[in-house]
């Protein structure tokens, strides 16, 4: 285990900076000057000069790399040349929003996923069965920024119950997550209907499995036999799945905390790109591709964990 | 945003949510009725909190840095003041300054500094801070955006009895227009400056209070203000990233103001309503489809008069516009004191006469070109019309649609382009058609800085305008580029919202008089969050 774990974190460090080359190299290759940006349509090409020596943007780029990545390793993010803010701040702010809604649209992906695969197999074959496939279908069909739209037309222009967008902060606990909730059931929906459809097909081979089989032969209810063998199995598909739709849903919260116009980092990303902010994008880019990224290294990991069978194997 | 408010808007929600609606929602309803004027908003005149949805949000909050209209409008006029400042109609008037002199040879302002007056923080504000002000702006190396149009100004000095004395190295009408509409204006706090871009400190109605980056702007009423008061006690400007988002949150009562709506016609959802207002103003803004003058078939004045013919401007106003503005034929507009209504009619509408135009300049069976469009509503809703327009007389029109920074790079610095369609903002900007290397090549651009040059000097009001009103008539006749509309600020507004700006002839949204009448606004209700 300790080997494999090792094994493993050696290509996360390796994809690591194959990851900041990428980012870097696609960002410097924006069209548009930084400093032409910043001082818009009235500069002359002396100041936009002066501002591009000023940004450092003249120097090498492999200096420019290694000066960025330094900053990323010492913690050192420096300040947005742009908003005049400290970096880490920034992203730090904008991770108290993305970071909850993410989570809760994992929470309400689940809380529909499973009751939705699990009874979907269970009553394969039955009226009910196919409705609750069908369910999982709509819900995967729908684009998130549509069932964003018809959910702020309902639920804020119509009724009143909850904000059509915006974030207070987290000081005034019960309005952060009020608004956080039709951005994260906009998010939960889709991610529910994508986990549904794969814990439904797990379910389904784990009915017809040989070991089930046995276990009812043993005398055990259909009950006690998923409890005691089934439910670990099923299990895998699940953490393989939840692990990717995190990644999946960090993605999905960019254009849902656009459709709510929530201070997150998806919003950070797209107005740093659009104001040639390099290194706030950069960095943005390089955390998300980071938790991508560690993220599939716990689902490795918390595989070998559930199933000791793969302990064997390298 | 108080307590008790908040209180109401919970109780509410919940029976709201039992569909009890009548209580809390209906059509102008808002999160309930909330308790009249608190403890903590009534403050010397009124209570209230405003809350004002935007569409861009301002990158940094130095103007004195960064171009971005989006800090002046927050920043400009309700944080900091000028010298002399624009009233809504485009005039100048003493502001810092109570009085101002100009010499008969139109080389010395004296202006006399208001006394009695304290930054935001404490800080007398006298004329030292002015000269500072000035000064930093002229220094060699200032980042100031608008630094070049000060570049006449010889010295500026504190002089007795509380006088700031400015001289010019040549006479120039336009000198305190230019100070009273730009950030080179602002007087700042010489002992603050250096928190300009978190902390900004001003002699305004408001006080700069909290910057939430790409979220919101929160000011609040400055107890201390030298002048009359404004009638709310907080002011949020918050920043949506789409109209329908803007478009939502004044429906449901989380704000109250829309500055300016990105799509006009947006206004028709919202009219008819008497829960609303709009407020339609003008702006100094030129929305031109630029030809390059420079190269290819645009460097004949036959085609470029082609395609102003080819173009129906009332119709595009109509369509791109919902009818909120003014057909122009020049770089002027109504705002303008050498405004030309005339000019609109130099190529009226008649595509048989621009066919024959572009045989007559080698063109019978017309020729291709790429018109480039900006990610701006006005551009990409009027782009598909114009091109339409452009086809049916045979210039084969190909959209290609570009970031704006790519824009910036490719049409802006390299004059890599054919056609383009956008809005030039800034007032009084007739002087780009005497540069030569600005982007659309424009080959008269000597002749119109001889002009201009005379104009400027003119000792006689009615002479400048004359001279500008000549050079405009140039413009239209040479048919530089095809002038589609000068665009309206189109506000929409809580009916009971007062004291908002009337037009957009001012860089600031300027809410110095601003006022909630008769009822507690709908922010102070709930639904919105202020901060």
């Amino acid at each position: 285990m300790v080997r494999f774990a090792a094994h493993r974190l050696g290509i996360l460090v390796l994809s690591l900076v194959g990851a900041s080359v990428l980012v870097f190299g696609a960002l410097t290759l924006l069209p548009g000057s930084p400093a032409q940006v910043i001082l818009g349509t009235q500069a002359t090409p002396q100041s936009v000069h002066h501002l591009t020596v000023q940004l450092g943007l003249d120097k090498p780029l492999w200096q420019q790399y290694f000066d960025w990545l330094h900053g990323m390793v010492t913690g050192a993010l420096g300040t947005s040349y742009v908003s005049q803010l400290p970096i880490g701040t920034q992203i730090w702010q904008a991770l108290q929003v993305t970071g909850p809604l993410v989570l809760l649209g994992l929470v309400i992906g689940l809380v529909i996923a499973i009751p939705l695969g699990l009874f979907g197999a269970l009553l394969q074959g039955r009226a009910t069965g196919a409705v609750l496939g069908a369910i999982g279908q709509v819900g995967l069909a729908v684009p998130t920024f549509v069932g964003g739209t018809l959910l702020i037309i309902v639920f804020a222009v119509e009724f009143h119950v909850l904000p059509a967008s915006g974030f207070p902060e987290w000081s005034h606990p019960g309005s952060a997550l009020k608004s956080l909730l039709l951005p994260a059931i906009s998010l939960g929906v889709v991610e529910g209907g994508i986990i549904s459809r794969y814990l439904r097909t797990s379910v389904l081979d784990l009915l017809q499995s040989d070991y089930l089989r046995t276990a009812r032969m043993k005398g055990l209810s259909m009950g006690q036999a998923l409890r005691r063998h089934g439910l670990r199995n099923a299990m895998l598909p699940l953490v393989t799945v939840g692990g990717l739709e995190l990644a999946g849903l960090i993605v999905g919260a960019i254009v849902v905390e656009n459709v709510f116009t929530l201070p997150g980092i998806g919003t950070l990303l797209l107005t740093s790109v659009n104001n040639r902010d390099l290194l706030v994008a950069q960095d943005i880019v390089m955390f998300v591709s980071g938790t991508v990224l560690v993220l599939n290294l716990l689902v490795d990991l918390s595989y070998r964990l559930l199933d000791p069978r793969l302990a064997g194997r390298s | 945003m108080n307590r008790l408010g908040r209180g109401a808007a919970v109780a509410c929600s919940l029976s709201a949510a039992s569909l009890l609606a009548a209580a809390c929602g209906g059509n102008s309803g808002n999160g309930g009725s909330a308790p009249a004027a608190s403890p903590g908003t009534s403050g010397a005149s009124g209570g209230g909190s405003l809350v004002v949805a935007s569409a861009v949000a301002p990158p940094t909050l130095d103007l004195t840095s960064n171009p971005a209209a989006a800090i002046d409008e927050v920043l400009d006029y309700n944080v900091y003041e000028h010298l002399v400042q624009l009233d809504p109609k485009g005039k100048v008037i003493p502001v810092l300054a109570s009085s101002y002199t100009t010499s008969p040879d139109g080389l010395t302002y004296t202006f006399t500094v208001r006394q009695g007056v304290k930054f935001s923080n404490g800080d007398p504000m006298t004329p030292a801070d002015v000269v500072f002000s000035l000064q930093r702006a002229l220094a060699p190396g200032s980042k100031y955006p608008y630094a070049k149009l000060l570049s006449d100004v010889k010295s500026v000095a504190a002089a007795g009895a509380y006088q700031v004395v400015v001289t010019l190295t040549s006479p120039n009408n336009q000198f305190l227009y230019d100070l009273a509409a730009y950030s080179n204006g602002v007087v700042l706090d010489s002992k603050a400056v250096g928190t300009i871009a978190t902390q900004p400190v001003g002699t305004g109605p408001y006080v700069f209070q909290s910057f939430r980056p790409n979220y919101s702007v929160a000011l609040s009423r400055n107890p201390d203000y030298w002048g009359t008061k404004p009638g709310v006690s907080t002011v949020t400007f918050r920043y949506f990233s789409s109209s329908n988002a803007e478009n939502s949150a004044l429906q449901s009562g989380q704000v109250q103001v829309i500055d300016n709506l990105e799509n006009p016609q947006d206004a028709a959802q919202f009219k008819g309503n008497s829960s609303f207002k709009i407020i339609a103003g003008p702006t100094n803004g030129k929305i031109q489809m630029t030809l390059n003058n420079g190269s290819g078939p645009f460097s004949k004045q036959q085609v470029r008069e082609a395609v102003a013919y080819a173009t129906d401007k009332k119709a595009i106003l109509q369509s791109t516009g919902a009818g909120y503005g003014t057909v122009i034929g020049s770089d002027d507009v109504p705002g303008d004191p050498w405004y030309d209504p005339s000019l609109a009619n130099t190529y009226s509408y008649d595509p048989a006469k621009a066919k024959q135009l572009l045989a007559q300049a080698g063109y019978p069976n017309g020729f291709s070109a790429t018109l480039t469009l900006p990610p701006y509503g006005y551009a990409t809703n009027a782009g598909p019309l114009v091109q339409a327009e452009l086809n049916a007389v045979g210039i084969h029109t190909t959209i290609s649609q570009v970031q704006f920074p790519l824009w910036l790079s490719q049409v802006f610095n390299s004059s890599n382009f054919q056609m383009t369609i956008i809005n030039h903002v800034e007032a009084r900007d007739i002087s780009n058609y005497a540069n030569c290397s600005y982007y659309w090549k424009f080959a008269g651009c000597n002749q119109v800085a001889s002009m201009l040059g005379t104009a400027e000097k003119a000792t006689d009001k009615s002479q400048e305008v004359a001279g500008f009103k000549q050079v405009a008539t140039l413009i239209a006749q040479q048919a530089v580029n095809d002038f589609l509309y000068n665009p309206d600020q189109v506000t929409v507004a809580k009916s009971d919202v007062t004291g908002l700006p009337s037009s957009g002839l001012t860089e600031s949204f300027d809410l110095a008089n601003a006022a909630i009448g008769g009822k507690v606004s709908a922010a102070a209700s709930g639904q919105g969050y202020a901060q």
